[in-house]
């Protein structure tokens, strides 16, 4: 008997019970849809009694003394009874006839009369999931998220340790300084930004990693490894030498003690943990469009590139994968204005356009926008079996979980060389609707006016981490700003980690920007 | 409520408000109850005390914020003297000059291919007494610029300048750094085969051919210019093309060495160079050297006509020196034109096949003055 149970449930636990019990659970609890329940019957092959349909449910499922289906409604274990638990209905029940147990249709727990109290029996709450995990798989719900339970012997260590590590939104937990270990601020600020993502935290937390390298060399053991130090408590700031020296073993071009670019080391990073990680799935190296590892399933997104032949207007399309966006700045050599006719709503993302600062949204029109790729540059036409002038045009096919948006603030051209400091205002929250391959789709059949639909939250993005550079382009500084919980944001500045107010954030310059997508569904 | 056959459609909107409302509280209720059960098992299992922490533990780790510490209260810069071991090599390294121990740990950087190449050379040299020469400098923890203050003072005019151009690719613009280091990398390349030789820049011990025996002169001048100078009576070591000597003075040392027998020199085509070395590289070299010993020599000066001796004269390490500094100049020059304006949006979009496919060179020579400046 487990020490949530009582002695009252044997008397119940003769001859047929469990049977018993479980009928009651799948008529009465947790029932399936009614198109499964009379496809069962048809097909007669099931032992069990035919459940009710619902709507034979719902009309059976009644006090017998008043008539109330809500009331916190309860059904004797000993015989066919409903009561309500408020009116007191089911107590006058028991006491007169003796039936000590009943049990509450809504949740399925057992209450004892003569305890006073709902208990917990092993054997009859094994049965009880058993049957809410049938029902919900027929109903296509699919399986119930049940936390973790200490079983006696870890519930008696832990009331022996009382002394707990608890992250509440006021805890240092989860933040940690990286040291400099010469001009490696670029690897620093692209490990906070990586530590700070969501998903990547609760994979390797859950530590989901399973290492099938031989060597000790594994990128993907190491971050685990990072991830744990991160949330290790400890106060000084963590050396990232082992970091350093599997990243410069594994992706030579990085390697020299020289200042990099942080958006070179992210995509170097993103593609060594890929590799490592497919090891992970046995699948091949070379299939890139079949990884189904945690980097691609959080950071790789499809870009949708058409080219119209300007003369028969066919369209071919090609996807490739992406991990980051990169995003021209005006000021650039390129032209940044003016953007194509026709663009959608400016005022989308929240973003003022009143003082002329360039915004986010701004840049993205603009990377979508339809480009005439000009005389010089013609493209073999299917359609037309010649050599057509086209547009080309760019949108999203399918957005990553974690969106990486890289301001080209460095301009490296023939003529000259030099940072483009150019303010770029970007929001907290970013709808990123308007440049989906299939809002495009919309609007080229005649939809113009796009009503923006507040129930769809596939393309809804929030802002948790800017990496910022401070200096010329020569020589610089990278720090990061990476939000922790809800609204807390903290600036990473190498080894020193201070608090930050949202407004510090959305003013300074931003080179990466990094956005989680709001709302997670499965597949 | 009791449960009857209703219907909708006779009621006013009130009635509809009210019978919403009901619905709506009994799902909030229902929804709270379920919260109550999970207590309650909670409470009753026994592991609802789980969710506690200890005030310790929590003021322990609570953010602080206030000016001129950290989250955790602590000063800023207190982590000068944290220490790690190198994976490589197993020494304990500070851990603000991990990357550049690890550069030339791993032998990836500017210098260490240098390095190697003169130690696999000595190691199959016939001159012992140039072997101990190489190895000064050559250790891990070397200082760059070991040689004497004066000498330092001297070249930091002249390393600004070099210094300054050569910063333009350091790589900050993801479009096109692989294009300046490309080109930097190829007379990186360029400089790191010339270097093979081991010869070629030990100007303070050059080869004495009274210690080497017949056998061994021969094999040298195989690959050798050879020319003996008359200040220091040692043979030159810069290769069969150099252009400090002519072919006529070549010819003529090898009959002295060698016999009559010996007076051709090797075809230009089939030297057993192990990279081309073209005369435009030997100008390289020589205003390089020069740029060593004078601070107001521009790298772009013609080489010829400034070839002199001082160079077999000169005491100074010139190994690490040496390190492309002046094949960058001209590769920095290309490097800039060669980097072209590959930012238009569409090659910004490299997708993941598009990154493969850039060729992935090492990483270029760059000053290693910045090793002492920490």
């Amino acid at each position: 008997m487990s020490p949530a149970g009582c002695p009252h449930v044997n008397g119940f636990k003769v001859d047929n019970w469990k049977q018993n019990l479980r009928v009651i659970y799948q008529c009465f609890v947790w029932s399936g849809s009614a198109e499964t329940r009379k496809r069962k019957k048809e097909e007669g092959g099931d032992p069990q009694p035919v459940a009710l349909s619902r709507p034979l449910q719902a009309k059976s499922c009644i006090c017998h003394m008043c008539g109330a289906h809500l009331n916190r409604l309860h059904s004797c274990l000993s015989c066919v009874f409903f009561g309500c638990f408020t009116k007191k209905h089911i107590h006058e029940h028991a006491k007169n006839k003796r039936h000590n147990l009943a049990i509450d249709l809504l949740y399925g727990g057992i209450y004892c009369f003569v305890c006073q109290d709902y208990i917990y029996d092993k054997d009859m709450e094994q049965i009880a999931k058993e049957e809410q995990r049938k029902a919900w798989k027929l109903q296509g719900v699919g399986e119930k998220y049940s936390t973790w339970e200490p079983t006696k012997r870890e519930l008696e260590l832990l009331r022996h340790n009382p002394k707990r590590r608890k992250i509440t939104t006021n805890c240092t937990i989860g933040l940690r300084g990286l040291i400099n270990l010469g001009n490696t601020c670029f690897m620093n600020c692209i490990v906070q930004a990586l530590t700070h993502t969501p998903l990547l935290r609760d994979f390797f937390l859950s530590d989901r990693h399973k290492c099938e390298m031989q060597s000790n060399s594994c990128l993907v053991c190491e971050m685990s490894q990072l991830f744990q130090e991160f949330y290790s408590g400890h106060r000084s700031p963590h050396i990232p030498f082992r970091l350093l020296h599997l990243v410069w073993t594994h992706a030579r071009h990085l390697a020299g003690y020289e200042q990099q670019d942080a958006h070179e080391f992210l995509i170097a990073a993103l593609d060594v943990l890929h590799r490592h990680c497919k090891d992970d799935n046995g699948k091949k190296a070379n299939n890139p469009n079949n990884c189904n590892c945690i980097i691609d399933q959080i950071f790789t997104g499809g870009l949708q590139s058409d080219v119209t032949c300007q003369v028969c207007h066919g369209v071919s399309t090609t996807i490739d994968p992406f991990w980051d966006i990169s995003l021209d700045l005006p000021g650039s050599s390129t032209p940044f204005w003016p953007l194509s006719p026709g663009g959608d709503g400016s005022t989308l993302n929240g973003e003022s356009h009143l003082s002329g600062a360039t915004t986010l949204t701004d840049c993205l029109r603009r990377f979508t926008r339809p480009e005439h790729l000009g005389s010089s540059a013609k493209i073999k036409c299917s359609g037309c079996h010649s050599y057509q002038e086209s547009t080309k045009q760019l949108t999203m096919k399918k957005l990553p979980i974690v969106a990486c948006f890289h301001l080209k603030r460095f301009e490296h051209s023939a003529k000259l060389r030099r940072k483009i400091p150019t303010y770029v205002s970007f929001p907290l929250e970013l709808d990123m609707t308007p440049f989906m391959a299939s809002s495009k789709e919309s609007r080229m059949n005649g939809q113009y006016q796009q009503s923006v639909d507040v129930f769809n939250n596939d393309n809804k993005y929030s802002l948790f981490a800017v990496v910022n550079h401070q200096g010329t382009l020569e020589s610089g500084h990278y720090t990061t700003f990476i939000r922790q919980h809800k609204d807390q944001w903290f600036k990473c500045d190498d080894a020193v980690i201070t608090k930050a107010s949202i407004k510090d954030v959305l003013d300074s310059e931003g080179y990466l920007l990094f956005y989680h997508k709001q709302f997670l569904e499965y597949e | 409520m009791k449960m009857e056959d209703m219907s909708l459609s006779g009621l006013d909107n009130t009635k509809l408000e009210a019978l919403a409302q009901d619905i709506y509280s009994d799902l909030v209720e229902d929804a709270c109850l379920g919260l109550c059960f999970e207590v309650h098992r909670a409470v009753k299992q026994g592991y609802f005390f789980l969710d506690d922490t200890d005030q310790e533990s929590m003021k322990d780790f609570e953010i602080v914020d206030q000016p001129g510490v950290d989250i955790f209260g602590q000063v800023y810069n207190q982590w000068k003297n944290k220490e790690c071991v190198c994976p490589n090599c197993n020494r304990s390294i500070a851990a603000s000059r991990f990357a550049p121990h690890l550069e030339k740990c791993l032998g990836m950087g500017r210098n260490s291919s240098r390095i190697a190449n003169r130690r696999i050379a000595s190691s199959n040299n016939m001159n012992n007494k140039s072997e101990s020469d190489q190895e000064d400098n050559d250790d891990v923890n070397d200082n760059d610029w070991s040689y004497g203050s004066e000498k330092k003072a001297k070249k930091r005019k002249s390393d600004k300048v070099f210094l300054h151009s050569l910063k333009q690719h350091i790589p900050l613009n993801p479009n096109s750094p692989r294009r300046s280091k490309s080109v930097k990398h190829k007379n990186g390349e360029l400089s790191n085969s010339v270097n093979a030789d081991p010869y070629k820049y030990n100007y303070n011990t050059g080869i004495n051919y009274e210690t080497l025996g017949p056998d061994e002169l021969r094999s040298l001048l195989t690959t050798q210019c050879g020319v003996i100078s008359e200040h220091t009576k040692k043979m030159c070591t810069r290769s069969q093309r150099c252009p400090q000597h002519t072919d006529e003075q070549r010819r003529a040392v090898r009959v002295f060495l060698l016999g009559p027998s010996a007076s051709s020199l090797p075809d230009a085509d089939t030297m057993v160079e192990s990279d081309c070395y073209d005369a435009s590289d030997g100008q390289v070299l020589m205003s390089r050297l020069q740029w060593d010993g004078s601070s107001d020599i521009s790298p772009s000066d013609s080489a010829s006509s400034k070839a002199s001796t001082n160079n077999s004269d000169s005491k100074k390490p010139k190994k690490k020196k040496k390190t492309s500094l002046g094949l960058n100049s001209t590769g920095g020059g290309g490097g800039g034109s060669g980097s072209g304006g590959g930012s238009s949006s569409q090659t910004s979009l490299v997708g993941l096949s598009n990154r493969k496919k850039k060729p992935k060179l090492p990483v270029p020579p760059a000053p290693s003055i910045y090793d002492n400046l920490n």
